[in-house]
């Protein structure tokens, strides 16, 4: 019995994990849903705190716990606090904004954080109980605990499109249920004599069972507004359904994020539109994902045509390829690119969008082929050359809400595979978003003038072009130098639009309409010019408030602009405004690696200090032992997440083949070790360690080389590539159980320890990924197997 | 009861937080507009005479939701629910100066929100037309404008995007809406010279005003970004410099 309860409180515990990182990206933002990941985890490390913590308190709490009635009891638990703290997140009012404003928000918080803490609690309880009292089977309970959280990953990626978040959750959460009719629970008489007692604690679960699956089921097959998602009213879509007369049309949900199609007489959408346009833009209905990241879909007609876009500083670029032969239009939110396509008499258009719903809308309502892919894997299976490549990415409605975002389509290697995709006379086309201080164009212009570095080009600059309205800038790149620049002065003087960047511009020329006190963007890209001239792009770089530097694969963040040495700086230019840096995604990381330095210091010193009263204290070499091996896990897991990102094109697939992948090749690596002794742990760190460094070094050639492979080969691979890592991960964890512990207050401890590596590691390689490079993640995870490696030596010994 | 002693004490710490209600002016409130005019809006370089007075007159804390009420005259913008801000008092001051008015100007406003906005501009204008489009902000604003008597706004709920035709042609117009092009719509009612002004970026976060001046046939954008954007970039940065702004 006890290894089905492992199994389905690892599935229901994973799943609703997931589940509730979908509920974070849509009621607020991406970047939130890590509060999910610590808030999971310290669920689990809490539990084994808390069984440490018992043997002081209570002496006999092992024989009462070691049966399977706690163990029902606990999973009745589980299902009852999963339900009520989704119930409850999702009707407190709590408003990220207000915090700072308002004390009752910090108590929703608190309270959020508490009630959604709960099932991880009662789940990481089951778990380690079952290692605590069954340490000849800690390979068996591995494999029940690893292979159900691999299939609760998985889980939501068949059943999400019927079901949606909220009944899913519910769904998930009664699946521990199952346990309930299984084993035969063996009453202790001499704590409940009396027979009516028993008859009532057998009938008890039941009875509250019952009540959780009755009302659960009306949950699931009635409409009700308790389980229904909610964006964050300052999310594009919320605002957008205040308007009158504006509905969802469609809604589909995924692992994806969800999608929503809205109908609306209110959308108007065309950024950088010159207020010399004299007509109507056409109306328009918008796909929100997850609330936010409107793409418009353009209703064309005799009176609003797509000549509208004429009159967008995206159309520059179609003035220098009149009547292209053959556009590519890489879509990720706006949706310009289409219309502005359209007006320039296009004779062929290919779209390629990444997002199979988007896709799907997009294709029906323009009645073109849309192309569902990756777009990095598009090109590099297509042999094709394109006059235009229009790259349609606005970015977030949040300044700083995207810091985090793994985007491989404005990296340096990215910039390579398109210019080597453009025709003779090609042109590439971006446009953005303003921001002060420069930030975006600034990186962009440097991807740029890299990446044509790169590809052996001797002035770069010659190649590159900006310019810029109030807002907005489009950045023009060309396989062959610019000769002639009229066009788009031409254009730029009709429109009332400015130039940010050409070779010979002037200060006066870059700032006529649209004036700033200073025209910032130019004096900014101008030095960084001269920087690059005079090698000392590297000084330019280092000494600039933000981090500009140009992105490649290997680091892969567009959005993130933060430097933690400059933060003062950048506190004061923006206005000295707390709220400016809050939105950050990097900050709220910070804030949440804070609270969980503090929280695990907590967690693991308690015991400690409750030991010391009278009880063997625990070597320090198991606590580094158990402490870097969560650590060293962890780093694997999130590293391979972030790298094969590229390689699947979504992070949410790599997310679900990745963790699940691992998962059950740990779990046979688990089931592996019971059958190997004390020195073959050694061995197994050995090979372990190797691979590591074998990955380190060699693993980003690998990737190459196979991205432009079919899906099946790609994915055939990739899970290759995971399996001697997952199964060698699967053997220090149960074999340290099994040997190095000697009671059930120990493994409970060692539980413990282990939980809170992975938060703080989990939380940590996000930041080291965005500073340094996904590939550090690699090294980092090796440091710790050395560690590992190091503090067994006395144990095997012992 | 320990637990009863535990309950009461949670009911005396929530109650009043949850309990609030509109605060009425009070020589408090008077005082605290004071010292936000003249440390926010003075103090950062704000000098017109008319949106000083304008800002010392109005009270801020009854557009503000009455349980963020006593964070009125505090310097950040406040969210008053739906997803909507009223902007940093600065914001609105530097808004309402950069319009240069006069006193006898039409002034038509896109996005009335809390009415606070329209508010400040009925004290130093002619006529204010404020155009609101989600129906509960408009209801709300509408009858806070009423409560406070304040004449010379005409308030009305639609579509902004298409501007109020029938009291064009505008000497100003403010648009408080987050919009990605001007409507033009909105620039054919404004006069010749007329000035159109915009907050670029997100009310939490870093925001700058742009000011549009239409000239016969084009339009001259300014960006006004006040004192809170400190142009720190560039050699003004470098480590070890004194970052006074630029020094190219």
């Amino acid at each position: 019995m006890i290894f089905l309860a492992v199994f389905l409180i690892s599935l229901s515990a994973l799943t609703f994990e997931v589940l509730l990182t979908r509920v974070f990206s849509i009621c607020q933002w991406n970047h939130l849903s890590f509060m999910v990941i610590s808030i999971a985890l310290f669920g689990f490390a809490a539990s084994g705190t808390f069984l440490s913590l018992l043997e002081t308190r209570k002496k006999h709490w092992s024989k009462q716990l070691a049966g399977t009635g706690p163990v029902k009891i606990f999973a009745i638990c589980y299902t009852l606090t999963a339900i009520s703290s989704f119930l409850i997140l999702n009707q407190i009012p709590l408003d990220y904004f207000r915090l700072p404003l308002e004390p009752i928000q910090t108590l929703y918080l608190l309270a959020a954080y508490i009630t959604l803490s709960l099932p991880f609690f009662f789940s990481g309880l089951i778990i380690a109980l079952a290692y605590a009292f069954w340490p000849d089977r800690t390979a068996l309970i591995y494999l029940a605990g690893m292979g159900g959280s691999a299939l609760g990953a998985v889980i939501p990626v068949p059943l999400l499109p019927f079901l949606g978040e909220g009944k899913l959750i519910i769904l998930s959460a009664l699946i521990p249920l199952l346990i309930l009719p299984c084993g035969k629970r063996k009453l202790n008489r001499k704590f409940s004599p009396n027979p009516k007692i028993i008859l009532l604690k057998r009938i008890c679960p039941w009875l509250i069972s019952f009540v959780i699956v009755w009302i659960s089921t009306v949950f699931i097959f009635s409409s009700d507004f308790r389980v229904e998602i909610k964006s964050s009213p300052y999310k594009a879509l919320s605002q957008i359904l205040q308007f009158p007369n504006t509905e969802i049309t469609e809604t589909h949900n995924s692992l994806w994020g969800r999608i929503d199609k809205v109908k609306s007489d209110y959308i108007r959408f065309a950024p950088g539109l010159s207020m010399k346009f004299p007509g109507n833009i056409p109306v328009q209905s918008a796909i929100f994902k997850d609330g936010d990241a409107p793409f418009v879909l353009y209703n064309f007609s005799d009176s609003a045509d797509p000549t509208f876009s004429r009159f967008t500083l995206p159309y520059a670029g179609y003035l220098l390829t009149p009547q292209p032969e053959h556009v590519l239009i890489i879509q990720h939110g706006g949706g310009t690119g289409i219309a502005c396509a359209l007006s320039a008499n296009a004779q062929k258009i290919t779209i390629v969008e990444s997002n199979l719903q988007v896709a799907k809308i997009t294709q029906k309502h323009y009645k073109w082929p849309v192309i569902n892919q990756n777009p990095r894997v598009f090109l590099a299976q297509s042999a094709k050359r394109f006059q235009v490549i229009h790259i349609d990415n606005w970015g977030s409605s949040i300044p700083g809400a995207a810091a985090l975002n793994q985007e491989y389509l404005l990296t340096i290697d990215a910039f390579k595979e398109y210019i080597s995709h453009l025709t003779e006379d090609g042109i590439l086309m971006i446009s953005r978003k303003l921001l002060l201080p420069p930030s975006d164009a600034l990186r962009l212009w440097a991807t740029a003038y890299e990446s044509l570095i790169s590809i052996g080009l001797k002035k770069p600059e010659n190649h590159i072009r900006i310019i810029r309205n109030w807002d907005i800038y489009t950045l023009i790149v060309s396989f062959h130098p610019f000769q002639d620049d009229s066009v788009i002065k031409n254009f730029a003087r009709s429109n009332n639009f400015d130039w940010v960047y050409y070779p010979d511009a002037t200060p006066d020329q870059v700032n006529r309409f649209n004036v700033f006190d200073q025209p910032y963007h130019y004096q900014e890209i101008s030095r960084l010019l001269n920087a690059y001239q005079t090698g000392n792009s590297k000084t330019f770089f280092n000494n600039y408030l933000l981090d500009v530097n140009p992105q490649t694969d290997g680091r892969p963040f567009p959005s993130r602009f933060l430097k933690w040495s400059r933060i003062k700086d950048i506190y004061k230019s923006t206005g000295s405004r707390l709220y400016s840096l809050v939105m950050s995604g990097e900050i709220v990381i910070a804030v949440v690696f804070v609270e969980a330095i503090l929280i695990s210091t907590i967690l693991i010193l308690l015991p400690l200090f409750a030991f010391a009263k009278g009880s063997e204290k625990i070597p320090a070499s198991h606590i580094l032992y158990f402490f870097a091996v969560g650590v060293g896990f962890m780093f694997v897991e999130i590293f391979f997440i972030k790298f094969y990102t590229l390689l699947f094109g979504d992070p949410v697939i790599s997310f679900t083949i990745v963790l699940a992948s691992l998962l059950i090749f740990s779990a046979a690596g688990g089931y592996f070790s019971h059958f190997i002794g004390r020195r073959g742990l050694r061995y197994a760190l050995i090979a372990l360690i190797v691979t590591l460094i074998f990955v380190f070094y060699r693993i980003d050639i690998l990737i190459y080389s196979i991205l432009g492979f079919t899906v099946i080969l790609r994915y055939f691979i990739a899970i290759g590539i995971l399996f001697p890592i997952g199964f060698l991960l699967g053997v220090p964890f149960p074999l340290g159980m099994r040997y190095f512990l000697k009671n059930p207050v120990e493994r409970s401890y060692a539980w413990a320890i282990n939980g809170c590596a992975s938060v703080l590691t989990s939380i940590i390689s996000a930041q080291l990924a965005l500073c340094f490079g996904i590939s550090t993640l690699a090294g980092f995870a090796t440091g710790a197997y050395i560690m590992v490696f190091c503090s067994t030596g006395k144990l095997v010994k012992t | 009861m320990k637990r009863l002693l535990l309950i009461l004490w949670l009911f005396v710490f929530i109650s009043p937080v949850l309990c609030g209600e509109i605060q009425h002016e009070s020589s408090g409130y008077k005082k605290a507009r004071e010292t936000m005019v003249s440390k926010q809006i003075r103090g950062r370089g704000i000098s017109d005479s008319n949106v000083l007075a304008a800002m010392t007159a109005v009270p801020r804390h009854l557009f503000a939701p009455p349980e963020l009420s006593s964070q009125a005259y505090a310097d950040h913008p406040l969210p008053i629910g739906e997803g909507q801000t009223i902007s940093q008092p600065y914001i609105v001051a530097l808004m309402t100066e950069s319009l240069e008015l006069a006193g006898d100007e039409r002034v038509l406003e896109i996005g009335t929100g809390s009415g606070y906005q329209a508010a400040i501009l009925a004290k130093i204008c002619k006529n204010v037309y404020s155009i609101e489009i989600k129906p509960k902000l408009y209801e709300k604003a509408h009858n806070t404008l009423k409560k406070l008597e304040i004449k010379n706004v005409e308030t009305r709920r639609g579509d902004g995007y298409f501007g109020w035709p029938e009291a064009a042609p505008f000497d100003c117009i403010m648009i408080t809406a987050a919009i990605d092009h001007i409507p033009p719509p909105l620039l054919k009612q404004l006069k010749d010279g007329g000035k159109l002004i915009l907050p670029l970026g997100n009310p939490f976060s870093f925001q700058n005003l742009v000011r549009v001046t239409k000239r016969g046939n084009d339009y001259i954008v300014k960006q006004i970004t006040g004192v809170l954007f400190v142009p720190m970039t560039g050699y003004g940065l470098e480590k070890g410099k004194p970052s006074n702004g630029y020094d190219r």
